[in-house]
């Protein structure tokens, strides 16, 4: 089995390259008929979580032997994660993923998803919340008090430090409002044609 | 009859030009290939002195009669005959076996059940994918290995595997079979990848397509389609007009506990429709449906939480949790929280005041990206109803549609070529 792509995506960093290249390539080994043992079950599943396709990864899960699971104390761990994800446990996302051990392999896999995943939750909150309590950033955000404080600060939220409550500040979206001419002219003539 | 040996000369001689293949076609068939299923044993050695790629015609026929021999097929030349079959479907030229897509059907098939028979079905997934786009003579053409494929993914919990034929719009159909499979384990696939909408349309394609008789498939497909319409929508819709008269008089006959089911959603009540789901688990899970029940029933608060946003600007969490049956606002909150996530509402939650306000969808159709989603939905729309049309003209001149036209009506109106109301055009 040639996991060299694997191999080398991981070390380029190019985790979201990884679910679509696994998934080909354990179709393609399956078809030969070849034994799975040596393959990257824990990369694997957590290329699916990195890229947030919790279905894949559930289902990938599920279609795993009892034995392979019960083999790879790592395997579970991630799975771990993916359960909290799934749930929407988010506090749990990072505790499962800092009580591990992780090998060498996964470690820094592990560390540029929970970046990612942090960086989407705080997405997430600025979106939802206009005030939220600095207790309830550090439970989304997996971070001590002050660490969650400052990243919020520096985001530019505003802290009402005798509530403690922080006021969260929307940015404006940035669209692309730029309009092709040959696009509006297409719309317009398509306009032209059902009104005649 | 000749020698296999004078055949597998043949078949290495005659593969090049497709003059040379039409020729080796028509001594193909002319072979004795019942004798030589009686011994099937002895062909496998001389697969091997053929390649997949550039003998692809004479190469199937030997493998279809190894693949439909009686014979066990897994003790085949001491190698795996599975790998010898995938490696032709990935391999074979698509000109040449479209000459015999029969044979190719059939070693498709049995492909299909070896590895269910083995209890291995993602063996057989990506030579199907291959073999799909092989027989294939336009993406929009369905064949019988569409539904096989489908069931592979579903069987191997490969779902996203299932897309690349999914994605394709089917146009060219041959056997209802294939339409009614390749619908009904589609629709199977964006369930569980919790893509509602397109489950729905491929569900809706499954019970609204021409029928005589009730089918099995359609049941089924009817039960997952109210199913998936309560979550997505709230609401199962009235069939259709085009819907066939079999389906509109029947269908609901079959599955009228699923009708109850949507009558009590319908009240909005968690909690009964929580205690009608407990007291009929048992049918829903003999059906295999009781995970998408499940799904009904949590959809419920998510529902009941949007019908607020219609009625009030802000509310109190609080007020929520007490108007859709949540335990506590925290509850509420998080299922709010929730649902900004997936994008099902806009609103954003207070919590110095625990208030929640509901916004307007912010999208203001003038960035590009919506332009271009609006122009290229223009152009696919043009493009289908030129097509519909095409086959409509195609059809109004069809001898056999006008002579049963005409006799059930017995006269000819103008009006009689206008029986499908535009708006579905």
């Amino acid at each position: 089995m040639d996991l060299s792509a694997v191999q080398a995506a991981l070390s380029d960093k190019s985790y979201s390259t990884i679910a679509p290249l696994c998934d080909d390539l354990l179709l393609q080994a399956a078809s030969r008929g070849s034994t799975t043992d040596e393959w990257p079950y824990a990369v694997h599943l957590l290329s699916h979580l990195y890229v947030n396709d919790l279905n894949s990864a559930r289902f990938f899960w599920k279609s795993l032997p009892q034995e392979v699971k019960d083999a790879r104390p790592e395997l579970a761990a991630v799975w771990r994660i993916g359960q909290c994800l799934w749930n929407r446990e988010y506090a749990g996302v990072y505790t499962a993923a800092q009580g591990f051990e992780w090998g060498p392999e996964l470690a820094d896999f592990i560390t540029a998803f929970l970046e990612r995943y942090r960086q989407r939750i705080f997405q997430l909150l600025t979106k939802a919340y206009s005030t939220i309590s600095i207790a309830d950033v550090v439970h989304f955000m997996g971070m001590s008090e002050d660490d969650a404080t400052n990243y919020a600060v520096q985001n530019g939220w505003s802290l009402d430090a005798a509530t403690k409550m922080l006021t969260v500040n929307k940015p404006k979206a940035q669209t692309n409002q730029k309009l092709d001419a040959s696009k509006l002219q297409r719309l317009t003539e398509c306009v032209f044609h059902l009104e005649h | 009859m000749e020698s296999l040996e004078a055949l597998v000369a043949h078949i290495q001689g005659l593969s090049g030009s497709p003059e040379e293949v039409a020729h080796l076609h028509s001594l193909l068939k002319q072979a004795d290939f019942d004798s030589l299923r009686a011994h099937a044993a002895t062909l496998v050695p001389f697969l091997a002195q053929l390649s997949p790629e550039t003998h692809s015609l004479g190469y199937l026929y030997l493998l279809e009669a190894c693949a439909t021999s009686a014979a066990n097929l897994t003790d085949f030349g001491g190698g795996d005959f599975l790998v010898t079959v995938a490696d032709f479907l990935t391999k074979c030229s698509a000109d040449q076996i479209r000459l015999a897509p029969d044979k190719f059907l059939n070693v498709c098939r049995v492909l299909k059940d070896q590895v269910m028979q083995l209890n291995m079905p993602i063996r057989g997934i990506a030579p199907l994918r291959a073999a799909v786009r092989k027989i294939q003579a336009s993406p929009e053409q369905l064949t019988p290995v569409h539904g096989d494929y489908l069931l592979l993914c579903l069987l191997a919990k490969q779902y996203k595997a299932g897309l690349s034929v999914l994605e394709d719009d089917i146009f060219d159909v041959d056997q209802p079979k294939d339409l009614f499979l390749y619908c009904y384990y589609g629709g199977m696939i964006y369930i569980g990848l919790k893509k509602f909408p397109k489950a729905l349309e491929l569900l809706h394609n499954a019970v609204t397509a021409p029928m005589s008789s009730l089918n099995a498939i359609t049941v089924e497909a009817y039960k997952k389609y109210i199913l998936v319409s309560l979550i997505q929508n709230g609401q199962v819709p009235s069939f259709p007009k085009y819907t066939s008269a079999t389906a509109q008089r029947n269908l609901k006959n079959q599955v009228q506990i699923y009708i109850d089911l949507s009558t009590s959603y319908a009240n909005g009540r968690y909690t009964d429709l929580e205690t009608f789901v407990h007291s009929n688990a048992a049918i829903f899970q003999s059906h295999n449906n009781l995970g998408l029940v499940k799904q009904v029933l949590s959809s419920m608060y998510k529902r009941n939480i949007q019908r607020l946003t219609q009625t009030y600007l802000t509310l109190s969490l609080e007020d929520i949790a007490r108007s859709v049956q949540l335990d506590t606002p925290r509850d509420a909150e998080m299922h709010v929280l929730r649902m900004i996530e997936d994008g099902e509402i806009h609103a954003t939650i207070n919590q110095k005041d625990g208030m929640v306000s509901f916004h307007e969808d912010p999208e203001q159709y003038k960035s590009v990206d919506m332009v271009d989603h609006i122009d290229s939905s223009i152009q696919r729309l043009t493009a289908l109803s030129k097509k519909l049309a095409s086959i409509d003209g195609n059809m109004s001149c069809d001898p056999a549609y006008l002579m049963k036209t005409g006799r059930d009506r017995g006269r000819f109106d103008y009006d009689d070529f206008d029986t499908v109301p535009h708006k579905y055009f």
